[in-house]
């Protein structure tokens, strides 16, 4: 296909890419854009809950919509939206080239974004490599895009926050999850996605590991165990799961291949989730003509990542050698007001990661976070009347509350990070605000429903929703079932988007114990465990390197017997990381082993050295390839 | 490491680690090899493995058919699969000028040795089936010419080496050579000096910087040489594949994928090893002319490497100044280097043990051949 000639080539259409472009176009830059998938959104097509982050960046609103909007936004500046292209090099003249099914295009900007996202680490235990072991992400895609239930009871690895909704969106679809595992003492998600599903009965039990799966041709279960300080796991306390379906969500790595490949800067930031290029407040990498943006530049959020692209699409525009008409201080305007965002955003514990990586990214000092004012306030004033009740406690960038209430009865205030404060003389108990909260910790009790009874407005976000009248299992905020409740009232309306406001009438007892229901059993029960004899289990022949079938066994011998002290000479000794997905799987955990084997730390090793195409592209379309100018 | 020792050996490529090699299996025990980045990251690991007795000049014939009984034996010597394809190499000619030049050739090649024999185009489809052999006169076979995996025999020279004794320090870049009077008397690196006896210049792509160092002109250059790989498929094709007149060469590896190159007479000398998309697309063009069957095969990767070059694409070996004595040089391989190292590895060590060559004289290869100019160049280059 011949030469296209572009001002701006944004690489990626997730929020990041697409406010990017947009951002550019807007601002007169003409902008292609590519994209690997059929369907632009990246990560957030996947995303069927409502997103956190303030309401510039349309928090409460579901990931899929947000990408809609974006998409559309894109378009009306006029952005060129290419789907279906992998960008697969950029060349030392310039050129960036991409396959489709059908060509291998060739653009040559004057600027590139590059706003490729992020990768799911890999686990490996024995039998990691069964079929019925997913990334987190890919789970979501079967379930939420391609519509396939991957299983019929999962084992969900890791707690933070993609962990959490993952495994909730599970259960919506009606899939039992066994257990959610976190290594650590403490989960990393917010509390509030932990809570939906632990009321739904999910334990999460912190301190957990996975020793190993069996199964013949795919999972049938998988062993666990606590673990000590040192991680490893205590003898004695295994526990066998019946599940058909590992899903580890330990984690992303920024997916950075075309940069190595550029030959931008690289740098190894742990808060940001791997090697990153370096980049300045710009979003501009050492190479004067790449930006980044989004995971790719740091894993973070599709609320930072929005912004992280308006600043690299902005200063792309700007630094055009054709006057676009951008002048000086609108573009110092719409950067200081991206970049007091960004600080917004990042303000909290939650955002500290982000805070700390980029600051040691730039080698620049780590800014202040400016004090959080407000504190819970403990809610025992409540005893008698109708109001909200807040049970959110931490201090997470979110404020849809605040901005749904009619009344003005909630305030979050400047600061997102800030807790929802209530002011309950304002309140009337109508419980709009209870459909718009995306973590669902809002709840309204009437005291005062009877004598001996109080109702609560409960969220519920599974199908079928009750009707009035029915009778349902009540539970606790451990999914415990306490007592049965009567439905007084079911609101399904288009405005509470996919929210269903359900009514339970309990005993006044009951009142501050109860915060969900089901309707039927949602988790399966399981019968007594099968499991084959798993007492000569080895460690050393879990499988790291799928594609090329390496066992751990191979690679440190590869160390020990070889010498080999990098991801290169290990990748030429045993061919890791040369197959399909180019060490995605791979890499991370053999620089763990190289890490742990030769005791250093990760951040000392490269990846291996990437190599174009970064995805295999057929001999006969680049055969077909003519190399004309178009523009 | 080291602070003194006998013999230091610059490149950690497959011709440095071979001379480690065959150095302590001759005794010469107290050998270090430096290697700034770590063993292969050269050439060594960037080439497509191929090893061939079709060579125009009849020296280049003898080396190589002493190379491939040691690659033959590798396993049993070494303890190491090589990944060694005894394919053959199957060369095309499509002028009749090409073709008369193969005749001879092959006549010279017999008379070496090689048992290389002259092919009809039906005879060449016999021994590639997938081949296009529109246009060809005919072609030159040699069934005893393989092609192996340039790390696994770099790895096992160096396992080897150090195995008897050798030390390897990867990592370490030398950046000065001290001398004294007409001899060399350390290297300097970056972890530190190294006295010596003698110095090994086996830098590949870098040869004449290191000569440089030593105060002596080498006339080697380096020329980027692009490569690319697609994914593996089932086994279609045994021989590896040269056709000068399309300017290409191919095989299928052991582990199924298909290896393809050409050389480009535009590229200008220096150390760029960037691959190019120019590059991809044309020898895609080249190769599904060749191979149709080849197109809906997707390449994987595409790299490049240094062709280190002399004025006649011949290595230059042993000597190469008389103001440093103890200084030998193994360089200037072109595109045939990988399988020239074995018996390289056994002459350059036979020269620091013995004082001179005993298996196979080196006169020919001498830098002193380019007195008074050029006299006969390899033409079977790609
Ligand atoms: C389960 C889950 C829940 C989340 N919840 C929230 C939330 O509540 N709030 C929030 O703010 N964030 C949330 N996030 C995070 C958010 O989705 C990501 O941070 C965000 O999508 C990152 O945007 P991005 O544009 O950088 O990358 P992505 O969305 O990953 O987009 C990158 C795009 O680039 C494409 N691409 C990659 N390489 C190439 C190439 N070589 N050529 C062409 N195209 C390429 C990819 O296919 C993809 O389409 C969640 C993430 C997950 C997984
Ligand atoms: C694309 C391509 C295809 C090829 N195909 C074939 C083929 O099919 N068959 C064949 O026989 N040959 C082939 N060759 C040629 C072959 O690869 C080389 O001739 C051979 O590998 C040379 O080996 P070497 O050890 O001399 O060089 P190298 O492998 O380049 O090793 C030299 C080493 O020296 C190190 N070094 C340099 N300077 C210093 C310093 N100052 N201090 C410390 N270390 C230093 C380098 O890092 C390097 O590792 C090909 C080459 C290329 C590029
Ligand atoms: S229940 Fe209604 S009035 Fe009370 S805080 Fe929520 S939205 Fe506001
Ligand atoms: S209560 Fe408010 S701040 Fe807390 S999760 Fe709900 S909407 Fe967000």
């Amino acid at each position: 296909m011949a030469m296209i000639n572009t001002e701006i080539l944004v690489i990626g259409g997730g929020p990041a890419g697409l406010c990017a472009a947009a951002e550019a176009a807007e601002h007169g830059a003409k902008v292609l854009l590519v994209d690997d998938k059929d369907v632009l959104g990246g990560q957030l097509i996947k995303q069927t809950h409502r997103f956190f982050g303030s309401r510039q960046q349309y928090a409460g609103v579901r990931g899929i919509d947000i990408a809609k909007i974006l998409i559309e936004n894109a378009r009306e500046f006029g952005v060129e939206l290419t789907t279906g292209a992998t960008a697969t090099a950029i060349y030392g003249d310039g050129v960036v080239a991409a396959a489709t099914d059908d060509g291998f295009l060739k653009v040559r900007p004057e600027k590139i974004i590059a706003a490729t996202g992020a990768y799911e680490n890999m686990l490996a235990f024995p039998n990691s490599d069964l079929p019925g072991v997913y990334g987190a992400g890919a789970v979501q895609t079967l379930m939420n895009v391609n519509g396939v239930a991957p299983g019929n009871r999962v084992l969900m690895i890791g707690a933070g926050n993609i962990g959490l909704i993952v495994a909730y969106q599970l259960l919506q679809a009606g899939i039992g999850v066994a257990a959610v595992i976190e290594i650590t003492d403490r989960v990393g998600g917010y509390y509030v996605h932990a809570n939906k599903i632990r009321r739904l009965g999910v334990p999460i039990l912190l301190r957990h590991t996975v020793k190993y799966a069996w199964g013949g041709e795919g999972v049938e279960g998988a062993a666990i165990a606590r673990v000590d300080e040192r991680y490893r796991p205590i003898p004695g306390t295994e526990r066998d799961l019946a599940v058909d379906t590992i899903c580890l969500s330990v984690g992303l790595t920024p997916l950075t291949e075309l940069l190595w490949n550029a030959g931008c800067g690289m740098k190894y930031i742990a808060q940001l989730g791997g090697h990153v290029a370096w980049h300045d407040e710009n979003m501009r990498t050492s190479r004067e003509d790449i930006y980044v943006a989004g995971d790719a530049s740091g894993i973070e959020e599709a609320s930072s990542a929005m912004i992280e692209g308006k600043v690299a699409g902005l200063n792309a525009a700007y630094a055009l050698k054709r006057d676009i008409g951008l002048s000086k201080k609108n573009y110092e305007g719409c950067l200081e007001d991206y970049r007091e965002q960004l600080c917004q955003l990042r303000r909290g514990p939650f955002g500290e990661k982000a805070r700390r990586g980029k600051s040691a990214l730039m080698g620049a000092p780590i800014p202040a976070d400016r004090p959080i004012k407000s504190t819970p306030v403990p809610d025992e004033e409540f005893q008698k009347g109708a109001r909200v009740v807040i049970e959110c406690e931490q201090n997470i960038p979110c404020d849809p509350c605040e901005a749904t209430c009619p009344h003005g009865a909630i305030t979050v205030g400047e600061d997102m990070v800030n807790y929802p404060l209530l002011d309950a003389g304002k309140c009337n108990a109508c419980g709009i605000c209870v459909a718009s909260c995306p973590g669902l910790a809002l709840f309204v009790l009437n005291r005062d429903y009877s004598q001996t009874e109080t109702e609560i407005i409960l969220p519920y976000e599974f199908i079928p929703v009750p009707n009035k009248g029915d009778r349902v299992d009540a539970c606790d905020r451990e999914g415990n079932v306490v007592c049965r409740a009567r439905v007084s009232r079911a609101v399904k309306s288009k405005k509470f988007d996919r929210t269903a406001l359900v009514s339970l009438v309990v005993e006044d007892r009951y009142a501050d114990v109860v915060r969900s229901f089901r309707i039927s059993g949602i988790v399966p029960e399981t019968g007594r465990i099968e499991k084959p004899d798993m007492s000569r289990v080895d460690e050393m022949d879990t499988i790291i390197c799928v594609c090329e079938d390496v066992t751990r066994r191979r690679i440190e011998e590869a160390i020990d017997r070889d010498g080999a002290q990098s991801m290169d000479e290990i990748k030429r000794l045993l061919r890791c990381g040369m197959g399909p997905c180019q060490g995605k799987t791979c890499q991370r955990l053999i620089m763990q082993i190289l890490a742990k084997k030769l005791n250093r730390n990760i951040e000392e090793f490269k990846p291996q050295t990437y190599r174009g195409p970064m995805k295999p592209v057929s001999l006969g379309l680049l055969a077909k390839a003519d190399d004309e100018e178009e523009n | 490491m080291k602070k003194k020792t006998d013999v230091v050996i610059i490149g950690g490529g497959v011709i440095g680690t071979s001379i480690a090699y065959s150095l302590a299996k001759n005794g010469v025990t107290d050998v270090v090899l430096v290697e700034r980045d770590t063993l292969s990251c050269g050439a060594t690991g960037r080439c497509a493995g191929g090893i061939r007795q079709q060579w125009s000049e009849p020296s280049n014939v003898r080396l190589a058919r002493a190379s491939i009984e040691i690659f033959k034996n590798f396993r049993e010597e070494m303890g190491r699969d090589i990944g060694l394809v005894e394919g053959g190499y199957l060369l095309c000619a499509h002028a009749e000028e090409e073709a008369e030049r193969f005749r001879e050739t092959v006549a010279m090649q017999r008379k070496v040795g090689a048992d290389v024999r002259i092919v009809t185009p039906e005879e060449m489809r016999d021994i590639a089936p997938c081949l296009n052999t529109d246009g060809m006169i005919l072609g030159a076979y040699c069934p005893d010419d393989c092609h192996a995996d340039p790390f696994q025999v770099t790895q096992g020279y160096a396992e080897n080496a150090r195995r008897l004794g050798v030390d390897i320090e990867l990592h370490t870049e030398v950046t000065e050579i001290r001398k004294k009077g007409k001899r060399v008397a350390a290297v300097v690196t970056n972890g530190g000096k190294i006295e010596c006896n003698w110095v090994v210049n086996a830098a590949g792509g870098h040869s004449a910087e290191v000569g440089a160092m030593a105060g002596v002109d080498l006339p080697t250059k380096s020329y980027r040489h692009q490569i690319a790989v697609t994914e593996p498929i089932r086994r279609i094709q045994e021989p590896l594949i040269v056709d000068f007149y399309v300017n290409i060469y191919f095989c299928q590896t052991a582990h199924g994928s298909f290896m393809m190159g050409y050389g480009d007479e535009a590229e200008k000398p220096g150390h760029n090893v960037r691959g190019t998309w120019q590059f991809l697309e044309e020898i895609s063009r080249r190769l599904t002319g060749l191979v149709p069957a080849l197109k809906d095969i997707s390449v994987v990767r595409q790299w490049a490497g240094l062709y280190n070059m002399s004025p006649d694409a011949q290595p230059i070996l042993g000597r190469v100044s008389d103001e440093v004595e103890n200084f030998i040089c193994a360089v200037g391989f072109s595109g045939h280097g990988f399988m020239l190292a074995p018996i390289t590895g056994v002459l350059m060590a036979e020269l620091i043990t013995y004082g001179e060559t005993r298996t196979l004289p080196i006169d020919e290869l001498s830098i002193k051949r380019f007195e008074g100019g050029v006299k006969s160049a390899e033409a079977n280059v790609v």
